[in-house]
């Protein structure tokens, strides 16, 4: 169980981007992180796993203190936390086998993968991964000679490579259309169905009403609400978003 | 009637006050920019005209002038004239003071020393037919002993004397030689004892070129070179000097001549002076570098202070020319390939720590915390995530700089920086065109083909 206890953010240009945000995520969950541009999603998820170091509160992930973690042991837990992203985040002239690869930093022996040398084990289980997502056949292709939906996939093989037990997307479709948004979210949803857990932030409200188990929104920092998709009738949406706003669907565009 | 006299008024006001000082009635018609513009621009070009001193020229400043007036006089009835009018002025009488100043004379072509220059250029002194040589001596003393040995030699079959045995400078010898190739061209000279040859032909400076006849003989009269005895410690020592007899005949195909030769050393010199400069410029350039990334050294005051101090630095080294820095080293260490080698190389890091630091600072942050949020450590971070991003690109320019440093290096020989360079300012210099041509095909040959292979390198790397 991961527990968020009033975690605070505030940039060194004085951004406060969270403000005293908890909540608990059971092992098994779907948690969708909503919220308008600027709330502070990124900010939450990069937290979680210390990319960005949060400034007051706690985060415990099964009993173990993820914000008191010393260097070594963060990169111990770290590795057990798959992290997929908007902008896929791939080394664009490295062929797409070793982006994969790379996900297995974390595990293998130090000075043998700085030399580039990677285990007969490690090949297969990247190969194993790439099949998941169905691109296998694109092992040996430079990562950015593939089309955007093929890329966030690799970056799902990449985060498979570390065995997690926690994937966190961040906004893992916002750069795709609406039919490669379905499959690359049915890729999430089969993992957590087999036991991961998943906290991804989303935009779409359909999206969120599809694959959600649970929802938690933010709003300048601030965390505004929390429970299941159904509960977002029209006056939450319109608190989490604004007066002003409509809703979009995806699946119309 | 009122209203006529109000707008008259700053009309006539302006028009005076421009007259006077132009600008200064657009300046009290609240056109500040303009009329500060306006005088600046009538000052610098009076100025320029007075300087050089051609009364033409005056035209410029006082069609500026005139104009300055008649704009003054429209802006205060509302309407400001263009100034393209008076920009004209200007750069007809600046491009017309600049064609006076750089001298253009086309008068001053001479076709006849350009054909003489031109001609031989046409037949490169890079090959020559490959050909053998025979070739035969005789002794004789000069001046004459009291018992002067012999003038013979015999050797392989082939015999030469010389009447008398010996002679003084500016006696009349004759000189015969037998066994050599029939009917061949033969060089005759002759060679002082310290093995100086000296021509025998016209006034001492042609070669004696005679033709063997039919059973190989020759015989001719010589005079002892007036030069003979220049060398000699004591003039009035006999010594033992030589006669020459060469010859040559094609043995068919073709070899490098001696000036072919040169310039493949000196193109090899060249292009490995910017392999090594290159090479050790990557070395300083790359820690400098990362020293000149924003983005990396903006994080507190003291890394920014570096980062100021080692652009700096950069940005001066890199504005100075290559060949200036060349001339300093060419002090320091003296003539040759090694003074140009640094030359290029101190630029050279400069230029590729700029694109180096610009590589840095473009890097994408996004593969790098994808990789760190995979658990790896700092090392692998810049492994993984670093290295790929900056490798192709830093070698694409490396090539590329490379490139460039071949050709700084032909000019750098100029300036004795040694290479293909220097050599072409020694056959300039011995008015050997032949040979200069044989080094511009040579230049034009490793620019084309390095061109070509750094393009196609750099292409992969993309
Ligand atoms: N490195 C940073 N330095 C300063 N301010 C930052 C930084 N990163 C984010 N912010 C600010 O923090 C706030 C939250 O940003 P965050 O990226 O977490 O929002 P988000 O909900 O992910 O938005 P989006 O939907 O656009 O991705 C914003 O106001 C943003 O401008
Ligand atoms: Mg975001």
């Amino acid at each position: 169980m991961l527990k968020i206890q009033n975690l605070s953010k505030t940039y060194p240009n004085g951004t406060q981007a969270l403000k005293n945000v908890s909540f608990d995520v059971q092992d098994g969950e779907f948690l969708v992180v909503i919220g308008l541009s600027g709330s502070g999603k990124s900010t939450l998820l990069r937290c979680i796993n210390r990319l960005i170091e949060p400034t007051e509160g706690k985060i415990i992930w099964d009993n173990v203190d993820i914000t008191a973690a010393p260097p070594a042991e963060l990169r111990h837990i770290r590795r057990k936390i798959g992290m997929v992203f908007q902008q896929f985040n791939l080394v664009k002239r490295s062929s797409v086998m070793t982006n994969v690869l790379s996900g297995r930093l974390g595990y293998v022996n130090p000075w043998t993968s700085l030399l580039g040398i990677w285990s007969q084990e490690d090949r297969q289980r990247a190969i194993q991964a790439l099949d998941r997502v169905g691109i296998a056949d694109k092992a040996h292709s430079r990562a950015d000679a593939l089309s955007g939906g093929q890329q966030q996939r690799v970056g799902i093989a990449r985060a498979l490579m570390q065995d997690p037990k926690l994937i966190l997307a961040d906004e893992p479709v916002a750069s795709l259309d609406p039919v490669l948004s379905h499959s690359i979210l049915q890729y999430l949803e089969q993992l957590n169905k087999e036991g991961i857990t998943v906290i991804c932030s989303l935009h779409f409200l359909d999206l969120v009403h599809r694959y959600a188990t649970r929802v938690v929104a933010l709003k300048d920092g601030v965390k505004v609400f929390e429970g299941s998709a159904k509960e977002i009738d029209r006056a939450k949406f319109k608190e989490i978003y604004g007066e002003e706003a409509q809703e979009v669907r995806a699946a119309s565009l | 009637m009122s209203i006529e006299t109000a707008t008259r008024r700053p009309v006539v006001r302006s028009g005076i006050a421009s007259f006077f000082l132009p600008g200064l009635g657009q300046f009290l018609l609240g056109e500040r920019y303009r009329g500060g513009g306006i005088l600046l621009g009538f000052v610098v070009m009076l100025g320029t005209t007075v300087w050089y001193g051609k009364p033409l020229w005056y035209a410029a400043p006082i069609l500026i002038w005139l104009w300055n007036i008649w704009d003054a006089i429209s802006l205060a009835n509302g309407r400001a004239r263009s100034i393209l009018l008076p920009l004209l002025f200007g750069l007809a009488a600046a491009y017309g003071i600049g064609w006076q100043v750089v001298e253009i004379d086309f008068s001053k072509a001479n076709m006849d020393r350009a054909l003489a220059i031109l001609r031989p250029m046409t037949r490169p002194d890079f090959v020559q037919p490959r050909r053998e040589v025979n070739q035969m001596w005789v002794p004789v003393q000069v001046p004459c002993s009291s018992q002067p040995p012999a003038a013979r030699r015999e050797d392989a079959g082939r015999a030469a004397m010389v009447i008398p045995d010996c002679g003084g400078v500016g006696e009349t010898l004759i000189v015969n030689v037998t066994g050599m190739w029939a009917d061949a061209e033969t060089n005759v000279f002759w060679q002082n004892p310290i093995g100086n040859p000296l021509m025998l032909g016209e006034g001492e400076i042609t070669m004696l070129t005679l033709t063997t006849d039919e059973n190989g003989s020759l015989t001719t009269t010589i005079r002892v070179p007036s030069t003979a005895l220049v060398a000699a410690p004591d003039p009035t020592l006999p010594q033992f000097h030589r006669v020459y007899f060469e010859q040559y005949r094609p043995t068919g195909g073709y070899e490098l001549s001696f000036i072919g030769n040169e310039v493949l050393k000196g193109a090899l010199a060249t292009v490995s002076m910017a392999l090594m400069a290159t090479g050790l410029a990557m070395l300083f350039a790359i820690p400098l570098s990362f020293l000149a990334a924003r983005n990396l050294m903006s994080g507190n005051p003291v890394t920014y202070a570096v980062y100021v101090a080692v652009r700096t630095l950069l940005n001066i080294l890199r504005s100075i020319e290559s060949l200036i820095i060349a001339i300093i080293f060419v002090v320091i260490v003296g003539l040759g390939p090694f003074a140009g080698m640094l030359a290029l190389a101190l630029h050279s890091v400069a230029a590729l720590g700029k694109l180096y630091s610009e590589v840095i600072e473009g890097i994408d942050p996004g593969p790098i915390e994808a990789i760190r949020a995979t658990g790896a450590n700092w090392l692998q971070v810049v492994r993984y995530a670093v290295i790929p991003q900056i490798i192709p690109p830093f070698t694409a320019f490396t090539i590329y700089r490379w490139d460039i440093n071949v050709r700084s290096a032909t000019v750098i020989g100029l300036v004795g920086g040694g290479g293909i360079g220097f050599l072409l300012i020694e056959l300039i210099r011995v008015n050997n065109m032949r040979g200069v041509s044989a080094v511009f095909i040579a230049i034009a040959f490793i620019v084309i083909v390095l061109d070509y292979v750094s393009a196609k390198l750099r292409e992969r790397l993309v």
